[in-house]
């Protein structure tokens, strides 16, 4: 028995208001899943295409502003996917409309590939238990007989996938603005030319993280055992992948836009595409009824998604 | 209504008023038209397995829907007001549950956090009622790695960490060894009498209940079949006299019935006076003088809380076969 022991003694302090309950879920499990050294490596990791894309934009300033870079940013740039915008940009009198179409297919470029990839491992390493951790010690009667609502419970899991999502997406990317305007001339021009932008970086981190998020906890609701969920998890973003690859590269005359619902990392693609305005191909359109089904895919699975989460969290307390 | 989230006494006169409570699950009927009032001090829910018992809970709790009916939890709306009702109950859940990953101070601050106490206050909380409830360096470790008697403890110390009026307890002594099971129980009882909760336990262990129990709710096929104190459930209809002595019973017996009243006595000794009032209890001790026997032990006959259990759970069975 301690020594300060003083039996049980009434509690009467001020409390928290409801929404802090939110952030108190969101908290503490970001809190649990910080502890896995994977993730914390791979959040580190998540930061050094930022940091090679910086340069990308460093170089890209240098040959606006000297003609002499030109040819050392041509080559660079011409290392990364759908290099023609630059020459496209380049072409243009406009000097802001070159920066605003350049700065947009660099940022595109990030969220599309290494980042793209990046996010479905960090979704990987932190969703999978967030529920099916609550499954399996049956937490749900701890949780709901506080002032917790499930929708609460839910947003505060969201939250941290979310959160996760941002640390290696949202932030370096805002992070990649900055520097470019830090390396662009000091014009208010360059603002107001892509003022834009930063908007453009979180309708794509929303359209990144809402549906997968959504889908990696729905798959942690449905089973006790993590590495079940997460096997599920890396197996549909793999199958899905895979499968379109295979069909687009081994059969001919395919339409390959009714078949990019298949993968999600080419259904996000496509709807990322058009949220930076950068066209599929050289010379192209970006409207929205390009992205309908796309879209609508990605909107349907977070639709879906929610409703199995509530219904398996709700199923304890059915019984 | 009661305002405050502490302290209970005094506050109100009826901690839980159901009216005519039905509830279904698809074809089954968990709780079929339960009305039954709940006052101050503790209360015991029994029933045997499939009675209700678990159900009553989860509405009392707002963690499923009535059918029919209405209620009040202190004075809230069972229905309108879970919300309210959860800042104010601390609910101990028989199943196994606990958070994985956290420390047994950790999972206690969680849901005082979640009960919406401040973290810094919450933590010093927590600390505080793991010292109550005996939990010691063990805090520190991961809750997966608990007994189940840690674990039991640890949920009781959740339920009460944001001092709430009421305590709804699911099986509180389960896996807890002897001399635990009586520190619980004391410390159910000291949180009635001392500070002024009112306590609903749900329980199998009728020893527990009455150790600790005021009331008695019993519960069978979803109907409530008795609503009562348990000092007047335990007197019997007419009063009776247990006596032990040391010597022959039989000398004893022999002159209790030339007093002409009703005397009975048991294989192992033991005289039962049957229709006997308190001043008998007095005349018995000078007729043992007169027969030359010892008097070892002479108490009023209670009805047993076994009996009592068995006999409503039958009388059930008989009505709704």
């Amino acid at each position: 028995m301690p020594i300060h022991d003083l039996g049980y003694r009434s509690w009467q302090g001020q409390r928290d208001p409801g929404i802090a309950r939110l952030w108190v879920v969101a908290q503490t499990d970001a809190r649990l899943a910080w502890q896995s050294r994977w993730l914390r490596r791979m959040l580190l990791v998540a930061w050094l295409p930022a940091v090679y894309l910086g340069l990308a934009f460093f170089l890209f300033e240098q040959a606006l502003t000297q003609p002499t870079a030109l040819r050392m940013a041509a080559e660079f740039l011409g290392q990364f996917p759908q290099s023609e915008v630059v020459g496209e940009a380049l072409q243009t009198e406009d000097r802001a409309q070159a920066r605003h179409q350049v700065w947009s297919w660099l940022l595109l470029t990030f969220f599309r590939y290494p980042q793209g990839l990046l996010m479905a491992l960090v979704v990987g390493l932190v969703a999978p238990r967030l529920i099916a951790r609550d499954v399996q010690s049956r937490a749900f009667l701890l949780y709901f007989s506080r002032p917790l609502a499930r929708l609460e419970y839910l947003l505060g899991k969201l939250l941290v996938v979310c959160g996760y999502v941002m640390m290696i997406t949202t932030l370096p990317a805002l992070a990649l603005y900055g520097v470019g305007v830090f390396l662009s001339p000091p014009e208010f021009d360059v603002v107001a030319s892509t003022w834009d932008l930063p908007l453009r970086i979180l309708a794509a981190s929303a359209v990144l993280m809402i549906p997968t998020a959504t889908l990696a906890l729905a798959f942690s609701s449905l089973t006790t055992r993590t590495v079940y969920a997460g096997f599920a998890w890396f197996a549909y973003w793999v199958l899905g992948l895979v499968s379109y690859v295979m069909l687009v590269t081994s059969v001919d005359k395919l339409d390959s836009e009714t078949w990019v619902l298949l993968s999600l990392y080419h259904t996000l693609g496509r709807v990322q595409h058009w949220i930076f305005g950068i066209p599929l191909s050289l010379g192209g359109q970006t409207s929205f009824s390009d992205v309908l089904a796309p879209a609508a895919l990605l909107a349907g699975m977070a639709v879906v998604s929610l409703m199995v989460l509530f219904r398996r969290i709700s199923s304890p307390m059915r019984i | 209504m009661c305002d405050r989230y502490g302290a209970w006494a005094g506050c109100m006169d009826t901690v839980l008023k159901l009216d005519n409570l039905t509830k279904h699950y698809g074809p089954v009927q968990a709780l079929d038209d339960v009305s039954l009032s709940i006052g101050p001090g503790v209360t015991g829910l029994l029933g045997p397995n499939g009675a209700g018992k678990t159900t009553l809970v989860k509405v009392l709790l707002g963690l499923v829907r009535i059918t029919r009916g209405s209620g009040q939890v202190l004075g809230y709306d069972l229905r309108r007001q879970v919300r309210s009702i959860r800042h104010r109950v601390g609910f101990m859940p028989e199943d196994d549950c606990y958070m994985t990953g956290l420390p047994g101070v950790e999972m206690v601050r969680y849901l005082a956090r979640l009960s919406g106490l401040p973290s810094v206050e919450a933590l010093r909380r927590a600390h505080e009622i793991l010292d109550y409830c005996g939990i010691e360096q063990e805090r520190y470790r991961p809750v997966e790695t608990y007994s189940t008697g840690m674990r039991q403890k640890l949920k009781f110390a959740q339920a009460i960490v944001h001092d709430p009026p009421l305590l709804i307890l699911d099986e509180p002594t389960s896996g807890l060894d002897p001399e635990e099971r009586e520190a619980m129980l004391g410390r159910v009882r000291a949180l009635a009498r001392r500070a002024g909760k009112a306590v609903l336990v749900s329980t199998h262990i009728l020893p527990d209940v009455q150790a600790i129990c005021d009331s008695v709710v019993i519960l069978a096929q979803g109907r409530v079949r008795i609503v009562e104190r348990l000092d007047v459930l335990s007197r019997p209809a007419a009063p009776a006299f247990h006596v032990r002595v040391f010597g022959r019973p039989e000398a004893l017996a022999q002159r209790i019935r030339s007093e002409g009243l009703d005397v009975h006595q048991a294989a192992d000794g033991t005289l039962t006076v049957a229709n006997a009032e308190q001043s008998v209890a007095d005349r018995i001790w000078s007729w043992a003088r007169a027969v030359g026997v010892g008097i070892r032990a002479l108490r009023p006959t209670q009805n047993s809380l076994e009996e009592i259990f068995l006999q409503a759970v039958r009388e059930d069975d008989r009505a709704h076969p």
